[in-house]
């Protein structure tokens, strides 16, 4: 029985399964170079940067397992694109299907503005699972031949589940945006330059000195408390989920109130 | 049987541009409507605020007597809308965008669906992004008509589609009010709206400057002749006629337009040789130009 929700999946089949199957390729290559780093020779590389640079890039233990994952592939490619992935889809949901003259059908039929906006942030709640589910899968399947065993399941689960939450946060700013507006430029570029402040403000704000600013960014929540080394972070899921519903609620509020652009 | 469409001083506003103003507005159950305007007139903004697509700035409108704002979800269950530019995603194929539409109202027989996609010849299983724009209006008549609903809103229904589709449109249309069904469609084309309409609006600048019957409204229309004759035109006999306006000779050609039923012009050119005679159908621009003088006209003697 089609309904919103697996009418979006359905129609979002291609691009979810380019950005999953792209992302685990891309995480599994990566964490394939790991056993050349064990070797030493990026340790000494990194050995060379500042111990500024090297706290800034999360590369004070490069050489372990769950070092190198959390600065390189978990760090920075995987969430990247799984972010992309959040935005690219939160835009489409609302903003850009209402340029595209999409909705406006789709409401004159009997479908009320929050079952329409809940749908879409379930389909994006779900593609965001479905790619780190496949990275999961894909970071298994090459964990012993890769000497990652270091890492244990649960902890690679742990990273992936918050993962999926990242991208989803990401995707909820776009759609919350959207909803607000109704134009595809604003949700993109507003949820795009929160991710790179936030991502920044991660990153940076031991080394600029506003240590607390790092509390404010959803990265912190995925990956600060490092959940390939310490397993399920359940308080920082919880933040991460609970900033999903703030912003679902706000979209669901201002959708409700505004006219449709035409 | 009350009133399925009452429009309340329903007025929009964007920003400072004016989309409708203090609209009144009834169309009794069982009814065509056509809703008549030049573009930008505010026809489209008068249907989104039905559909609750947008919220009005002030006044109401009310659908089967209920605000078209509260219980939009069972109003939507009630009716049939269709957009001018009907768009869809165009990468699913014709017979699964309507399956979803379908299930999105509970469900429509298989067979209802393939019934009118055979009488509008639409390949149910063609790309939508395949199809040329009349066919893509073909889906969008479908998916407006499938599950009979007590109200269709039509929003400029036959842009782009060939006049052989516009007849199946109009059985359709027909079919529709046999059955008991209320239509409102909208329109900038006089022709396709009087085939079907029982009553028209007119509507410009965001209000309704004619209301009335078709007939009635087309005895106001301007038609416009041009005659050849084959002997020297007989200006006097033309100038003298009642209603006749915008009188150019021109050789053996004579130009004008006329407002009252053409019989006494009958009389004229029996008593001469006419070479060839060309009437045109009175154009909305006209009926509008009409309706405009009409209404300036009534206001200046208040004035004096």
């Amino acid at each position: 029985m089609p309904n919103v929700l697996t009418k979006t999946l359905w129609d979002s089949r291609r691009s979810l399964t380019g950005f999953a199957v792209g992302t685990a390729l891309v995480g599994t290559m990566y964490a394939g170079f790991y056993p050349q780093v064990a070797d030493g020779a990026m340790g000494q590389a990194v050995e060379g940067f500042s111990p500024a640079l090297r706290e800034a890039l999360n590369m004070e233990d490069i050489a372990s397992a769950a070092g190198y994952l959390g600065s390189s592939v978990f760090g920075i490619i995987v969430p990247l694109i799984a972010v992309i992935y959040g935005i690219a889809t939160g835009t489409r949901a609302i903003a850009g299907d209402e340029e595209a003259g999409y909705l406006d059908l789709l409401l004159a039929h009997p479908v009320s503005r929050t079952r329409l906006l809940l749908h879409r942030c379930a389909a994006l709640a779900i593609g965001a699972s479905a790619l780190a589910g496949l990275v999961l899968l894909a970071m298994l399947a090459v964990r012993p031949g890769a000497q990652l065993d270091t890492i244990s399941i649960g902890q690679f689960a742990a990273q992936c589940a918050a993962l999926a939450l990242l991208s989803t946060v990401f995707g909820s700013i776009a759609i919350t945006v959207g909803a607000a507006t109704g134009s595809r430029a604003a949700a993109l570029a507003g949820s795009a330059g929160v991710g790179v402040l936030a991502y920044a403000a991660n990153t940076f704000a031991a080394q600029i000195g506003a240590d607390g600013l790092r509390y404010a960014s959803p990265f912190h929540y995925y990956i600060g408390n490092e959940p390939l080394r310490n397993g399920f972070q359940w308080a920082d899921l919880g933040i991460l989920a609970a900033a999903i519903a703030v912003l679902v609620l706000i979209a669901t509020t201002v959708f409700n109130r505004r006219d449709l652009t035409s | 049987m009350g009133d399925v469409i009452q429009l309340e001083k329903l007025t929009k506003t964007y920003g400072t541009r004016r989309g409708l103003v203090g609209l009144d507005l009834a169309v009794a159950e069982g009814e065509v409507f056509g809703y008549l305007g030049p573009n930008g007139a505010g026809k489209s903004t008068t249907i989104r605020l039905l559909l609750d697509l947008i919220r009005p700035t002030s006044g109401q409108a009310r659908l089967f007597g209920r605000d078209a704002r509260e219980p939009a979800v069972e109003l939507h269950r009630r009716i049939g809308y269709l957009a001018g530019d009907f768009v869809v995603n165009p990468r699913q194929r014709v017979g699964e965008c309507l399956t979803f539409l379908a299930h999105l109202r509970g469900g429509v027989p298989r067979a209802r669906i393939e019934e009118l996609a055979a009488r509008l010849d639409l390949d149910l299983t063609a790309r939508i992004k395949a199809l040329s724009k009349g066919n893509r209006q073909k889906v969008g008549l479908v998916q407006a008509f499938m599950h009979r609903p007590d109200l269709l809103i039509l929003d400029e229904p036959t842009s782009g589609l060939d006049p052989l589709v516009q007849q199946t449109f109009l059985d359709l249309v027909r079919e529709a009010k046999a059955a008991g069904q209320t239509v409102f469609m909208s329109s900038h084309i006089m022709t396709e709206v009087e085939a079907v309409a029982d009553r028209v609006g007119i509507i410009r600048e965001g209000r309704l400057v004619a209301l009335d019957t078709v007939a009635r409204l087309r005895d106001h229309a301007l038609h416009r002749f041009e005659i050849t004759f084959t002997d020297p035109v007989d200006q006097a006999a033309l100038a003298t006629l009642p209603g006749i306006s915008d009188l150019t000779i021109d050789g053996p050609t004579a130009r004008f337009a006329l407002a009252t039923d053409p019989n006494e012009l009958i009389q004229v050119l029996a008593r001469h040789q006419v070479a060839s005679l060309r009437a045109s159908e009175p154009d909305l621009e006209e009926l509008f130009f009409a309706y405009y003088q009409t209404t300036e006209a009534a206001k200046e003697p208040s004035r004096a």
